[in-house]
């Protein structure tokens, strides 16, 4: 009973949340709305039993893209003005019925092949593998440990990677002396 | 279903009736169903006490200020001018509700919700008893970081959506100072998750005990120093003086709630109050034993056996002594964070991020890695335990 | 959907609830009795009694951008090390703690490499300083 209305409520925030990032105009409630939506993931998460994932996803998500995304649009100087310095519109004219109407036909397709895909995935006893409130982070934990330490300390790396692209880039660049 | 609220209560033969006679009616297993409504009636029960503790915390917050300065500050309403809060509270209500021309409607008056939700949500897993726990998550702690960084979004969109200068400046710092500070106190919670071996407040808190000598803090030198970066950490989170930069009057008016006037600014005040005593609570939680209480006493055990009580009775005194545990402790901090803001005076901003990046970041991580070689070099015993092992050896011989 | 019991995550989505009633209620409450007279004074942005010199959404310093993508990283880096160190006390009581010290002392080290390199070139000064040897140098235009 409640499981149900937690992955329905999960599921139409997610849904409703992305249907409303694509269709806000304002770049400020389209992140808004995408917060929305990664909350739904996480409910859906939580409704399978990855608790910990759920977790992640708040904290990776909800905490640090959505603000590193806000931090990025006033970089650009928000929503104040929908034109640039160039008279160029900053958000370019996707709305219209065209675009729309190639979207939806290739939405339609691509969701015939995911559907083909998983309906074997899903003839195969699907609740095998969960079993009621089993610690995942204890599960997750042993198996960072033993099996994927190669992935857990390269992830490392991956991160390091990642600090150090983050400091280069947003460095003032030199200027070349001629 | 381990350790709430509602698992202390299926221990009686009350509830395995009520369950069984509601499910005779209804045609269904209805233990959910009591579940849910004993999780509501708890709820609610919370957030009345927390929505008092904020209110009282804004009046402890100005009548502590008023002795520091050797003033009186409110006398006037109720004893000792102690029902302050509720006056603000009706005259928070009754103000005009003001949304300036330019601003963004819709995020203007979605951030102090969102700040709100934010902050209550974390209430779901903090510890308050052995039995009074609304949810025992088995990843607790992470839950609340995660949850607790929504807060940030908040101050971020309330400052955005005014359009006012000295809300957008106070905005961005107080969203990029929260991130920020995040990063040291949840290394310093990982120390701790180290020593205990388990994320859910149970376990932190299992691993300790009643007495200080149990506790976390003093478990080995590189947790006692966690304790402090913790500490400033959740200070620097909660936007409390001496890092209340994103609304430092001298400098940026009233920061990103400038704009914001009656409820609207209630929430914001509100959610900043009922979080610093989440704050207050978790760091009781992770380092000052939580809500254990001295020789064993919250299990109710020794009053069974020295004075020959009812076993359920015995364990409902035992919860109670340990709510006056927790909230002893997390009051005690409260009145601590109360005190620094009115004894040290503002960082610049530039201070505040070395502070962060280049002092209590650094010492988090050598704290953690202490940690972890302390578990391993003594094999998890404190240093209490190792001194006192000395002590007997030496006696012993 | 029936294998899992999800009743603890109940006061979850009960606390999330009660949040969207109280500041749902407070304001509703509040616009039923309070004074609306808006004016076009009294609605525009606060600036120290002048008039509200453009929008205040403008440009803002990188700087602020390059604490959040610091962050972002030391975030996914703690989410990786929360389980990790979760299991850290079961695996020293079986003995093998050694080895997972060892893991998680290259997992960090790794990442303080990343700190000290960002500290040495100066990307962790709020406020940079200008007698670094890696400022920019700006071109002399002759």
């Amino acid at each position: 009973m409640f499981a149900n209305t937690l992955f329905l409520a999960s599921a139409c925030l997610t849904i409703g949340g992305a249907i409303a990032v694509v269709y806000s105009k304002n770049l400020m409630h389209a992140c808004i709305y995408l917060l929305a939506s990664l909350f739904g993931v996480a409910g859906l998460y939580t409704c399978i039993g990855a608790d910990f994932l759920a977790a992640t996803q708040l904290v990776v998500y909800a905490g640090g893209v959505v603000i590193l995304m806000l931090f990025a649009i006033m970089l650009t100087g928000g929503t104040s003005n929908k034109v640039n310095r160039f008279g160029l519109e900053k958000i370019p004219a996707m709305g219209n019925k065209k675009t729309f109407f190639i979207a939806s036909f290739a939405a339609v397709v691509s969701a015939m092949i995911i559907v083909k895909i998983l309906i074997p995935v899903l003839k195969q006893n699907p609740s095998s593998a969960l079993s009621p409130n089993e610690p995942t982070v204890e599960r997750l934990g042993t198996l960072l440990a033993t099996d994927h330490i190669l992935a857990f300390e390269i992830s490392s790396v991956l991160l390091l990677g990642a600090l150090v692209g983050a400091a280069v880039i947003s460095r003032p660049r030199k200027e070349i002396h001629d | 279903m381990n350790s709430t609220v509602v698992s202390y209560f299926s221990q009686s033969n009350e509830f395995q009736n009520v369950t069984n006679w509601l499910t005779q009616i209804l045609g269904f297993n209805a233990s959910s169903l009591v579940a849910f409504i004993i999780f509501a009636v708890f709820s609610l029960i919370i957030v009345g006490a927390m929505a008092t503790i904020g209110g009282l915390g804004t009046y402890a917050e100005r009548k502590i200020s008023a002795d520091l300065q050797a003033r009186i500050g409110p006398n006037r309403v109720g004893p000792f001018g102690i029902l302050q809060f509720l006056a603000d509270g009706v005259k928070m209500i009754l103000k005009e509700d003001i949304v300036t021309t330019n601003a963004d409607r819709f995020t203007f008056n979605l951030a102090p919700v969102l700040c709100l939700v934010g902050v209550f949500a974390t209430l779901a897993v903090v510890p308050y008893s052995s039995g009074f726990m609304l949810a025992d998550l088995n990843v607790g702690i992470f839950y609340l970081v995660g949850m607790a960084s929504l807060v940030g979004v908040g101050v971020f969109l309330g400052g955005y959506a005014s359009n006012s200068k000295w809300s957008m400046l106070g905005g961005m710092r107080g969203a990029s100072q929260i991130i920020s500070y995040e990063i040291p106190a949840t290394l310093s919670i990982i120390a701790i998750v180290l020593l205990a071996g388990g994320l859910s407040m149970k376990t932190l808190i299992d691993g300790q005990g009643g007495a200080p000598q149990d506790w976390y803090i003093f478990h080995n030198p590189f947790a006692f120093m966690g304790f402090f970066v913790y500490f400033i950490s959740a200070l620097a989170e909660t936007n409390r003086a001496p890092f209340d930069l994103p609304e430092a009057e001298s400098e940026l008016v009233s920061g990103y709630h400038t704009e914001y006037t009656g409820m609207k600014f209630g929430l914001f005040a509100l959610a900043e109050y009922i979080e610093v005593f989440v704050v207050c609570g978790v760091a009781v939680a992770l380092f000052l034993g939580g809500y254990k209480v001295p020789f064993d006493l919250g299990s109710g055990q020794i009053l069974v056996e020295k004075l020959g009580l009812d076993g359920m009775l015995a364990q409902n005194i035992g919860q109670f002594l340990e709510l006056g545990s927790f909230f002893t402790k997390t009051l005690l901090l409260y009145y601590v964070v109360i005190w620094v803001r009115w004894t040290l005076p503002r960082l610049r901003v530039d201070q505040l991020m070395t502070l962060c990046w280049k002092y209590l970041t650094p010492i988090a991580l050598v704290n953690l890695i202490g940690c972890a070689v302390w578990m391993y070099a003594f094999n998890g015993k404190s240093i209490f335990a190792l001194i006192f092992h000395a002590a007997g050896s030496a006696g012993g011989h | 959907m029936s294998t899992l019991n999800l009743d603890v995550y109940m006061p979850i989505v009960i606390l999330i609830a009660l949040a969207l009633l109280v500041a749902g209620g407070s304001l509703f409450l509040g616009s039923l009795i309070r004074p609306q007279h808006p004016n076009k004074l009294k609605e525009t942005a606060y600036e120290c009694g002048e008039e509200p010199v453009g929008s205040a959404w403008a440009n803002f310093n990188v700087r602020f951008y390059v604490v959040a993508l610091i962050f972002i990283i030391f975030d996914v880096e703690s989410a990786l090390m929360f389980p990790v160190a979760a299991v850290f006390k079961k695996f020293n009581e079986i003995g093998l703690g050694g080895t997972l010290l060892m893991s998680i002392l290259t997992f960090v080290s790794v990442l303080v490499a990343g700190i000290v390199y960002c500290w040495k070139k100066g990307d962790l000064d709020w406020v940079k300083s200008f007698n670094q040897t890696n400022q920019p140098t700006i071109a002399k235009k002759d």
